[in-house]
């Protein structure tokens, strides 16, 4: 069950609705689709509650874990029936021209019960975006696909939200997807948001930054270390093999390069260290099934 | 073109891409078209009075039963495979979706059963010696009633697949599956060898089929896609 639940997505953006399974990331998209409605509260997309009007959905595409295809209608059949059916003009044109962006153009004619996984995923999106809607709803668009497929997807739905002003609401737990295409994400667990934040802001922002130099020269490391702790502003400083890591707690990464350039010391490499999606993930649900314990 | 000649059109070469269904459909109504000729002889009253009983109930009957036969696959299919959730999401009301998957059933169902129709009047002409043509009202119920009534069967059907969870509507399909066998065997005892087609009949006939139509369609009123996608198998 959803509870308390607030959040807004801009337009053009690329949000990411993340959580295990049974959190109620396809609960919340179904209920923003107008297909359930919320006990409380409302729920509106593009400023409208698509549960009352059907006109507003022409404006809406949506890929649902299925596809939304016919095995037994060629690929280029099943475009050419959702087209229609939001009004598209020049129905036959479009469907040629998205069978190309997809990468099926040569399968036009096939059976879709004859395609592989990945390619019915493919001409999904297809079909989603085939109306030109202004936002798109993708629910795990990368689930079951290899990593080529996946790749492929990914690539896609990137290549949407460059090329216009589309909305992308994508509902995943793949982290590492999330963390590729989305600009803003919203972890959800137990039907409660325990983060929204840009992935930005969330892998940075906020935490201690990490920081690593690696020497050229290790008989330097003594030196370095000296160098360093003189800085004030760092902490936790750790020794492996030749890389000098620390947390920048106030000074900036470019005065630490600079006092141990200026010294004399060689470096081989300088790396900030950001904490990835998934570890802010792990982090937000350890922290969620603390407090509900 | 309208939405709901959108949907018809998809449903309807949806179902001629689907082969064994198809055949299925054909085979039935071949072996019941065909295997009528020795009862025309065979039953009282004459050639012409049974051939309009057979008419008037077997061919209305292959109606039902190709409608019920292709409502599965529109309807229940569609719910069985996740597909109606892409589709509840786009922008047609569901009585415009409803409305183009009865037409979708009922344009191919009655096809076959006009052909199951010819069929029975060929083989009934074949085993007495002599053209036999069914009455006026008889044609009117073959050519009119009959659709209305695959119509209205198919929709409240549709309707009722709609609504249902999948364990339902497996047992819904197998109490039809036992009452179409009923009524296609016990149907002329039950109905007595006294009786005759009439316009009368043909009429009340078609009054039923149309009455149930517009209580399905009004029915639609309370169809919501909360309902529907509530029933979706997990």
């Amino acid at each position: 069950m959803l509870d308390g639940l607030t959040f807004s997505v801009d337009k053009g953006e690329v949000f990411g609705f993340l959580g295990p399974n049974g959190a109620g990331k396809t609960t919340t998209m179904r209920i923003l689709l107008g297909l359930l409605g919320p006990m409380s509260g409302t729920a509106t997309v593009l400023d409208a509650d698509l549960s009352r009007d059907d006109e507003m959905r022409k404006r809406v595409g949506v890929l649902m874990e299925n596809n939304g295809l016919y095995d037994r209608l060629t690929a280029r059949e099943n475009l050419e029936y959702y087209a229609r059916l939001y009004e598209v003009s020049k129905p036959v044109d479009r469907v040629t021209e998205l069978l190309d962006f997809v990468g099926l153009t040569d399968r036009g004619r096939d059976m879709v019960g004859n395609f592989s996984t990945g390619m019915k995923r493919k001409l999904g999106i297809a079909r989603a975006i085939l109306h030109e809607p202004e936002i798109v709803f993708f629910d795990e668009p990368t689930s079951g696909l290899d990593p080529e497929a996946q790749h492929m997807v990914r690539e896609l739905i990137l290549r949407l939200s460059h090329a216009g002003s589309m909305t992308v609401f994508l509902n995943s737990h793949n982290l590492d997807e999330v963390q590729r295409v989305c600009s803003r994400v919203a972890i959800l667990h137990q039907g409660r948001i325990r983060a929204l934040d840009s992935v930005r802001h969330l892998t940075s922002a906020g935490q201690k930054t990490g920081f690593s130099v690696t020497l050229a020269d290790p008989s330097q490391a003594g030196e370095a270390e000296g160098i360093i702790s003189s800085l004030g502003g760092i902490g936790e400083l750790t020794w492996n093999d030749t890389v000098l890591g620390m947390v920048l707690v106030t000074t900036p990464a470019n005065e630490v390069i600079s006092a141990l350039v200026k010294n004399g010391i060689l470096l081989e490499e300088a790396r900030m260290q950001k904490r990835s999606l998934e570890e802010i993930y792990l982090d937000v649900m350890r922290q969620a099934e603390g407090g509900a314990a | 073109m309208s939405r709901v000649m959108v949907v018809a059109g998809k449903e309807v070469r949806q179902l001629v891409k689907s082969r064994n269904v198809m055949l299925s459909a054909f085979l039935f109504v071949v072996v019941f078209g065909v295997f009528t000729g020795p009862a025309v002889l065979a039953g009282a009253g004459g050639p012409e009075q049974v051939m309009d009983t057979l008419g008037f109930y077997l061919v209305l009957t292959l109606g039902i039963f190709m409608g019920y036969l292709f409502t599965a696959q529109v309807f229940l299919r569609e719910k069985q495979e996740g597909v109606i959730e892409t589709l509840l999401c786009a922008p047609l009301s569901l009585r415009e979706l409803w409305l183009g998957k009865v037409l979708g059933v009922t344009i191919p169902a009655a096809i076959l059963t006009y052909f199951s129709a010819v069929l029975i009047v060929i083989a009934g002409s074949l085993f007495t010696g002599y053209t036999l043509v069914p009455s006026l009202p008889v044609l009117f119920h073959i050519i009119v009633v009959v659709p209305a009534f695959i119509a209205a069967a198919s929709g409240l059907l549709g309707f009722v697949q709609f609504i249902l969870g999948m364990r339902e509507n497996q047992i819904l399909n197998f109490v039809i599956i036992f009452a179409i066998i009923f009524l296609i065997s016990f149907t002329r005892e039950l109905i007595g060898p006294a009786f005759s087609v009439t316009w009368a009949v043909v009429g009340a006939a078609f009054g039923l089929a149309l009455g149930i139509i517009l209580l399905t369609a009004w029915l639609t009123r309370f169809l919501s896609r909360e309902r529907i996608v509530t029933t979706l198998p997990e």
